[in-house]
């Protein structure tokens, strides 16, 4: 018997897309991002779960087709799966697909670990009127064990722990598949002189086969000589093998394959149309934006009613209890005008990410990568590249992280450099604002227009890179369009959930010390505390800039230092704006009237257009310092992470600068 | 003729794949093996296709699927 105490490694590893995040969140409980295209693990993430009083330490890693290292994600889990570490591996597959995932199946079974096969999205096969052999399936896999479960529905979850449990020490499967004689011979001889070479290896019989399909990471970890064995490229004939093999199993494990017509197809003969696909595309995110808008205004209003009784009563309570007059305005006019004025805009970025979690559950953000890949082809970037820039709708962070399912580093960094100009969810407050003060009946339709000219930029952008660099046209796109399904409520309630917490987060921390910096610079100068905030340190440090915003239309101090603290996250511009203007509930009806006129008695000119150029630029600079950083981290280097900051400024200051110029003709 | 020359709705059997050898290595493992059957499920006139393979679906750009020969096999029915 195991021990009881013990703690086992479990890895879980598939397919992309064969349900293994939805999998390891409804086992661990964990609080993760599930999404339906691959690349959205790019890590591998860990969870713990006890079952029958064993401590299992859970690793989800990136979704994979083969043990082959092609890409980033391949590298993460192929390192995860071999780590000495790792007792048990949960192959977690799509029974929908079984023939494509068992190819991934016979690899990792090579490995010699225990494995255990969870046999996900049963539902969807017997949907399909399908129906699979569950006692010929193990017989024809060496007898490795297959429970049936259900990610969505939670079911099958228990057995599958409890296989995990049972097998972890299990003497290591021996039967594997057999390649013909020609081929075992050399993987007999190259297991010879592996364990000669390396006796502490654990997983020998698959590291053979790598050889033999010369595979270059195997070969640089353990280097060895094999000229005398591996007298040619084998891979071609193990993987066929492998294939051949695996039609066998189908064709007896599967039965009722062609029953029914999958939905899949019937939905993408509209959603994938040659002509029709890209409008449907576009009235698809149009509609998202529509909801972001208008459904969510209209919710704004109740959180800006709270926040009205808030900080008046809080002003109140502050002044019957004595307190003195700074700190009353550090608490009112600082933090709850600063961190407030963020919060109420919840139901807008709560609608934004609700959709954008239903279309990526449902499977239909794999087909945008098929349907822009012609636009996408002539700027130079795979189809695939659109992926990432649509979670920038979301946030810039993931969306350059996920830069990483792009095959080269070239891609990658054009990916890195466009990806922020699709408009994040933290500027949306920004657009909400200053439509809403200046376009008042046009102010949907003039915040909506920020994402169009963000998407347009973005290709624009793309396009001139691709020309200066003397790059091709690109059309090697090479994505698997997963089945549609209908999203499942829990993933969607745990994507939205997350986001919504790392908002109010966000608002809890930096915008919290941000609004506090702000009150303080505004309201201490070289002479202490000063009446005028004119005389503040604030307004010298954005006086100095203030004639480089000019030609802009942005020729005022506040707005200046109001920019510079946007830097730290978007939404500060926002706060900033409350504390530089004092205005408590920057959003409601008086609020932006207040704000409005704060701002004109400064400069009466203050109009539209100046207010779209500032639209124009918060959606064109810096998005926020943890972008930069993580572009820092993924591209690996300063100087790439530098020309892009100084890009996208002089950028931002270009586009605004002409816009406004070219305004001012006709208004 | 290549899976780029090919129709929708029509199968083809693959003959051989002749891309980059990284590309190549990566359609074998998806599957796509001489001898191996596609379906195209959707095509755009002069780009990116959607073949059925093994029972599931891939997008190819034109680059990719002008590197597979293939030899018609039948119209669906």
């Amino acid at each position: 018997m195991p021990d009881k105490d013990k703690h086992i490694h479990v890895a879980f590893v598939g397919n992309p897309n064969c349900g293994k995040t939805t999998l390891f969140n409804a086992i661990t409980g964990s609080k993760l991002k599930v999404a339906n295209w691959s690349g959205v693990t790019v890590e591998k993430i860990e969870g713990e779960a006890k079952y029958e009083g064993f401590q299992l330490t859970l690793m989800d890693t990136p979704g994979i087709y083969s043990l082959t290292c092609y890409s980033i994600e391949e590298k993460v889990t192929r390192k995860c799966v071999m780590d000495e570490d790792v007792e048990v591996i949960v192959n977690v597959v799509d029974a929908s697909s079984l023939e494509r995932n068992l190819y991934l199946t016979l690899q990792l079974l090579e490995l010699g670990k225990p494995v255990v096969l969870a046999l996900n999205m049963m539902d969807v096969v017997e949907e399909r009127g399908m129906e699979i052999d569950l006692h010929r399936l193990p017989e024809m896999l060496w007898d490795v064990p297959v429970v049936p479960v259900s990610a969505a529905k939670r079911t099958g979850l228990d057995i599958l722990l409890h296989a995990v449990v049972h097998h972890y020490e299990e003497e290591p499967k021996q039967n594997t598949l057999f390649y013909g004689e020609g081929i075992e011979e050399k993987i007999a001889k190259l297991e010879v002189m592996m364990q000669a070479h390396y006796p502490l290896h654990s997983s020998v019989r698959w590291h053979a086969i790598k050889l033999l399909e010369e595979d270059e990471e195997v070969k640089n970890e353990h280097p060895i000589s094999v000229t005398n064995v591996v007298d040619k490229n084998y891979e071609k004939e193990i993987i066929q093998t492998k294939y051949s093999y695996i039609e066998g199993i189908v064709n007896e494990v599967l039965f009722y394959r062609d029953k029914k017509k999958a939905n899949t197809d019937k939905m993408d003969a509209l959603l994938t149309h040659p002509i029709w696909g890209i409008p449907f595309f576009l009235m698809i995110i149009g509609f998202v934006f529509f909801l972001t808008f208008t459904v969510g205004d209209l919710l704004k209003g109740v959180f800006e009613i709270g926040l009205d009784w808030l900080s008046g009563s809080t002003d109140s309570l502050l002044v019957s209890i004595g307190t003195t007059a700074w700190l009353r305005s550090l608490i009112v006019d600082g933090i709850i005008a600063g961190v407030g004025g963020i919060l109420t805009f919840i139901p807008n970025i709560f609608i934004l990410f609700l959709a954008l979690a239903i279309l990526e559950d449902s499977g239909y953000m794999a087909r945008v990568a098929y349907v822009m890949d012609g636009i996408m082809g002539k700027v130079g970037l795979s189809g695939k590249a659109f992926l990432p820039m649509i979670l920038g709708f979301g946030c810039t962070v993931p969306a350059i992280m996920a830069t990483r399912t792009l095959e080269t580093e070239y891609d990658r960094r054009k990916t890195m450099v466009v990806t922020p100009f699709m408009s994040c969810s933290a500027r949306l407050p920004i657009y909400v604002l200053f439509s809403g003060m200046f376009f008042s009946d046009y102010a949907g339709l003039a915040a909506f227009s920020m994402y169009g000219i963000g998407m347009i930029i973005a290709i624009l952008v793309a396009k001139v890179i691709n020309t200066i660099q003397k790059g091709k046209a690109n059309d090697s796109l090479l994505i698997e369009l997963p089945e549609y399904k209908r999203p499942n409520a829990r993933t969607i309630r745990i994507y939205v959930w997350n986001k919504l917490k790392e908002y109010i987060h966000r608002a809890g921390t930096i915008i919290f010390i941000a609004s506090i910096v702000m009150w303080f610079i505004l309201n201490f100068g070289m002479q202490g505390m000063v009446e005028n905030p004119g005389d503040s340190f604030g307004a010298a440090i954005g006086k100095f800039l203030v004639p480089v915003l000019v030609p802009a239309g942005l020729g005022m101090w506040q707005i200046v230092v109001a920019l510079i603290a946007g830097i730290s996250a978007k939404e500060v511009v926002v706060s900033s704006f409350a504390v530089l203007f004092g205005v408590t509930s920057a959003n409601s009806e008086t609020g932006m009237h207040s704000l409005v006129a704060n701002i004109q008695s400064i400069d009466p000119q203050f109009g539209p257009l100046n207010a779209y150029s500032l639209m124009l630029f918060c959606l064109l600079y810096v998005p926020c310092i943890a972008a930069v950083a993580t572009m820092k981290k993924e591209s690996g280097s300063w100087k790439f992470t530098l020309k892009t900051v100084i890009f996208q400024l002089t950028f931002a200051w270009l586009v605004s600068v002409i816009v406004f110029q070219t305004g001012s003709l006709f208004f | 003729m290549t899976l780029f020359e090919g129709q929708k709705n029509f199968f083809y059997e693959i003959n051989g794949v002749f891309t980059e050898e990284a590309v190549a290595r990566r359609l074998r493992a998806l599957g796509l093996n001489d001898g191996t059957t596609v379906k195209i499920l959707n095509r755009k006139r002069n780009g990116a296709l959607i073949v059925g393979v093994r029972g599931t679906r891939l997008a190819l750009g034109k680059h990719i699927s002008s590197g597979i020969e293939v030899k018609e096999e039948k119209k669906d029915a």
